[in-house]
């Protein structure tokens, strides 16, 4: 590198300096966002719009909008304004680096982990986390992962002080994994296991009722028992998984014997074989991986590609999801992709977006706060310098709740300039 | 039965096909069903968007002319040769086929032999399997070269091969023989053993110990190479005894001069400049660092060794070695001068590794001509294979993709794939391809019913296949007996059905899929 890109280097991070500089002297209450195409994902794109956010909340949309001259206004011409990507599952800030024992919260023993809260182990300066809101992604569903019952998940706020302060909505469900091998065998045992810790909750919570009126003596305190007694009574949806659509459909099943109304089916690309079902039910789904080998092999090359289009012809509600695990931790920045690729598949192009904002927010029960730029939600929002789910576009800059996040504290963000200006410097001697 | 009919009417189509119609060709999910693409004499692009991956750049409204398998002609309105078949690629984009220099897609009986800390005396190349279903879907994402590496368990592993995806040819014809020699090496957690241990322990165990043991192999090699070299010759050889023949150290020597090209699995900065210091010595380059997570922080060292960089382009914090893993490194490399490329190092990912090329646009603004380079060129340039394939210009392999659109988009799709001028992937051809096997499996279902009622009494031992037609039986058989037990592998492999083991099999030291 040549010695005026440098310069040029310099000097943007000057301006950056002065911008940053600028912003107390703005009236603090009011933040107007103006000149960039503004995409509500719940109505047609705007040119050349504006976007008033005040005290988080967004309060107008439009693109004759006026403001008070004292109020902050960041002017975004040429960019693209999204609402963040709503994460439908994922474990998030429950693990740093995967390999490292020790830094990994995703998986507990046991099969029984009802009382187990997924956001009580998010660790908020997760360094994952940053990485992940420089994707765009700015709220998540964090789920837990271990056994056969799993524990209660929480849709989070990628950014805060705390985990505390970090959550949105919790309890957003109860969580099971329906046993693979129980799908031809009514005796499986952990089915059996399941079907058993599911009745010794109810009768421990009319137990704990009949207590409550004074009819009886209060039984002894279990946990694990009262964490299931809002999912026995209707109160919380069963996030239901299974893999495979003969195990989804037993899972289905069972879930109706067992009296479940409120069940958001988590599935990998096999779902498509049972949306009509799904769409005549009413069960939501949310798709584990559009970027997933075919699940058999002489299945077509593009079988995990299209899903999402299948589920959509059918009517079905859906979310598109990673797989929520793995290396697909780190890197759900990747999410809308999977949504992009779908699309390239056959899925409408407006409700691919809508599958990683607007629908995942309305599935896990936000979707009055997040999801779309409309009045009265959340101000998480992003500007892009293209359409948000092309991997060529780049996004510059990231609102959460009206507060603007400084993007620098993504670790590639913050050692791109450092090492490009290091090697320009040893490449000029 | 069914299949033969299918096969003899294919077989009366292409003999009908002659002219500008294009041969109804239609594959099989079974490579060694699926009739060879033909070598039409010549076929003529017309009217796309041809991104060379060359200094000619991106052509728009630009016709390209194959003939005998390369690339004849690039220009507007070319004339077409008598008998050529034409493809109307109006509104469409063509590159080069895409080279993934890292893959263990096609590769038979596992993929790391991680017994020794050194293994240069084993082969890829005697373990291909061409019939891999990786290949058809690679194909199908506009993959055409891939280079088969061993795993990452040894400091020296085994020699690699570069193979075309003639899918279902014979083993050997897919290997490129004039690509260079290569071999993997490894450093860091994987070869010092961090997450995994043989039964006996085994040295090394730290950074320095996998940078001294290279050195010492380095040094048994030379003094191998130097007995084998001063070795007597002709008569006065009958009064010796010869140096036994010794394949690993062969191998090796073959690295120190300069026939094979070192082509390591590296993560940190320190351990990319413990060996580029250490082959230095031996005055050896390096052909290029795998992954390469932190070529970013050594760009320039890099460049001014001359190892090229093939990188993954946003994997990180799986193992704490990628915990600088930034997806800007690509970029940052690439302006540094290092020979820079993208690479897949899994079946799944390598069926999109056009949107690994878009990435690098979106982390440090690469150029998209630059960026499709990293997919096409640069890795054809590390291979040595440069002078074949990897940039669309005349007299190269006719080896290259037709998109519906824009090549680094999301929302294009490949529609054909062609190797040496044979159309290998044609997404015509595969939607055929579903409606025969749709067809197929309603008859043979029929066929099963029907046979249940007559066999019903015989409590035969032997499945419904022994009943059936020949070309069906070598069919079941040949689903049946590869079919892999899962237990060993990870979670995001653990609910695929009928899959072969080498079809999923990947470096199980390098990337983590915990579930």
């Amino acid at each position: 590198m040549n010695m005026s890109k440098v310069n040029t280097l310099t000097l943007a991070a000057l301006f950056l300096a002065l911008t940053i500089l600028a912003v107390p002297s703005a009236r603090a209450d009011m933040l107007v966002l103006t000149g960039a195409t503004v995409h509500p994902v719940s109505s047609e794109p705007l040119e050349n719009a504006t976007i008033v956010i005040e005290e988080g909340r967004i309060s107008a949309v439009g693109t004759e909008l006026q403001w008070p001259s004292d109020a902050e206004v960041v002017e975004l011409d040429g960019l693209h304004l999204y609402p963040g990507f709503v994460h439908p599952a994922t474990q998030l800030g429950l693990t740093e680096i995967s390999s490292v024992a020790g830094t990994v919260d995703t998986n507990e023993m046991g099969s029984i982990n009802a009382a187990l809260r997924a956001e009580v182990a998010i660790n908020h300066d997760s360094y994952l986390l940053p990485t992940t809101i420089a994707g765009g992604v700015l709220t998540a569903h964090v789920m837990p992962n271990g056994g056969l019952i799993k524990g209660t998940s929480a849709v989070v706020n990628l950014d805060g002080w705390s985990w505390e302060e970090m959550v949105i909505h919790s309890p957003v469900g109860m969580h099971i994994e329906f046993p693979v091998a129980a799908v031809d065998d009514e005796n499986n045992e952990d089915l059996k296991t399941i079907e058993n810790v599911l009745d010794l909750a109810r009768h421990h919570d009319q137990a704990m009722q009949a207590a409550e009126r004074g009819d009886a003596p209060a039984p002894a305190r279990n946990s694990q028992l009262e964490a299931l007694a809002p999912l026995l009574r209707g109160e919380q949806a069963l996030y239901l998984r299974a893999n495979r659509y003969d195990v989804m459909e037993a899972a289905l099943d069972w879930a109706a014997d067992q009296g479940f109304e409120n069940v958001v089916l988590m599935a990998n690309p096999d779902v498509q074989y049972l949306a009509e079902r799904l769409a005549s039910d009413g069960i939501p789904v949310i798709l584990r991986n559009v970027y997933a080998m075919p699940t058999r092999r002489w299945e077509a090359y593009d079988m995990a590609f299209v899903a999402a289009t299948r589920l959509a012809e059918a009517g079905v509600r859906f979310a598109i999801a990673d797989s929520g695990s793995g290396m697909d931790i780190a890197n759900a920045r990747n999410l809308p992709f999977q949504a992009g690729t779908a699309a390239a598949h056959g899925l409408d192009k407006a409700d691919a977006l809508k599958s990683v904002t607007l629908w995942p927010a309305q599935i896990l029960g936000v979707g009055d706060q997040l999801g779309s730029i409309e009045v009265g939600k959340r101000a998480s929002l992003f500007a892009a310098t293209g359409d948000a789910l092309e991997p060529m576009s780049r996004i510059e800059r990231v609102w959460i709740d009206g507060e603007e996040y400084d993007l620098s504290r993504d670790h590639g963000r913050s050692l791109y300039p450092r090492y490009r200006e290091r090697n320009a410097e040893v490449q000029s001697r | 039965m069914i299949r033969q009919i299918a096969v003899a009417g294919l077989v009366a189509a292409l003999a009908l096909t002659s002219g500008t119609s294009h041969a109804q060709w239609t594959p099989d999910i079974e490579s060694w069903n699926s009739p060879k693409p033909e070598q039409p004499d010549t076929v003529l692009f017309r009217n796309a968007t041809v991104w060379t991956a060359d200094e000619a750049g991106i052509l728009e409204e630009t016709d390209l002319l194959v003939r005998d398998g390369r690339i004849d002609a690039i220009g507007e309105s070319l004339r077409a040769p008598r008998n050529a078949i034409e493809i109307d690629a109006s509104g469409m984009h063509i590159t080069p086929g895409i080279i993934d220099a890292h893959s263990h897609a096609a590769i038979l009986g596992g993929v790391n032999e991680s017994s020794r800390i050194s293994t240069a005396d084993v082969r890829i190349r005697d373990v291909i399997d061409p019939e891999s279903i990786n290949i058809y879907r690679q194909l199908a994402g506009g993959v055409t070269t891939i280079n088969l590496l061993h795993g990452s368990a040894n400091a020296i592993g085994g020699q690699m091969a570069v193979i075309k995806l003639r899918w279902g040819d014979a083993p050997d014809d897919l290997v490129i023989d004039s690509a260079r020699p290569g071999i993997k090496f490894a450093l860091g957690e994987n070869p010092k053993q961090s997450n995994w241990s043989n039964d006996n322990p085994r040295y090394p165990r730290t950074r320095q110990g996998v940078a001294q043991i290279i050195m010492e192999k380095f040094q048994q090699a030379a003094e191998y190479q130097q007995a084998v070299d001063s070795a007597p010759r002709g008569r006065s050889a009958r009064d010796v005894v010869l140096p036994r023949p010794d394949h690993e150290l062969a191998a090796i020597a073959e690295i120190l001069s300069g026939e094979r090209d070192i082509h390591s699995h590296a993560y940190r900065a320190d351990e990319m400049l413990a060996l580029m210091e250490l082959v230095e010595k031996f005055g050896v380059q390096i052909g290029t660092f795998q992954h390469v997570l932190e070529g970013y922080k050594i760009a320039p060292r890099m460049a001014e060794h001359g190892a090229g960089g093939s990188a993954f382009i946003d994997w990180y914090a799986f193992k704490y070695e990628a915990r600088d893993a930034i997806a800007f490194n690509p970029a940052l490399m690439h302006e540094a001068g290092v020979l820079t490329g993208l690479h897949s190092d899994n079946p799944e990912l390598a069926r999109r590794m056009n949107l690994e090329a878009a990435k690098a646009v979106r982390y440090g603004q690469v150029d998209e001509h630059e960026a499709l380079k990293m997919i096409t060129l640069y890795p054809a340039t590390q291979l040595r294979i440069d002078d074949r394939t990897g940039s669309l210009e005349e007299g190269k392999d006719a080896d290259l993709v037709v998109w519906n659109g824009h090549p680094l988009s999301v929302y294009s799709r490949v529609e054909q794939t062609w190797v040496d001028g044979r159309q290998y992937f044609d997404r015509a051809a595969d939607q055929r391809m579903r409606e025969e096997l749709e067809q197929e499996r309603a008859e043979l279902m029929a066929l099963a019913l029907d046979q249940g009622e007559e066999s019903d009494d015989t409590a035969s031992s032997e499945p419904a296949e022994a009943e059936a037609p020949p070309g069906m039986r070598s069919f079941a058989a040949h689903l049946t007996s590869g079919m892999p037990q899962h237990s060993h592998l990870h979670g995001f492999a653990a609910h695929l059905v009928g899959y072969r083991k080498s079809e999923l099999s990947h470096d199980d030291f390098c990337l983590f899929h915990f579930e």
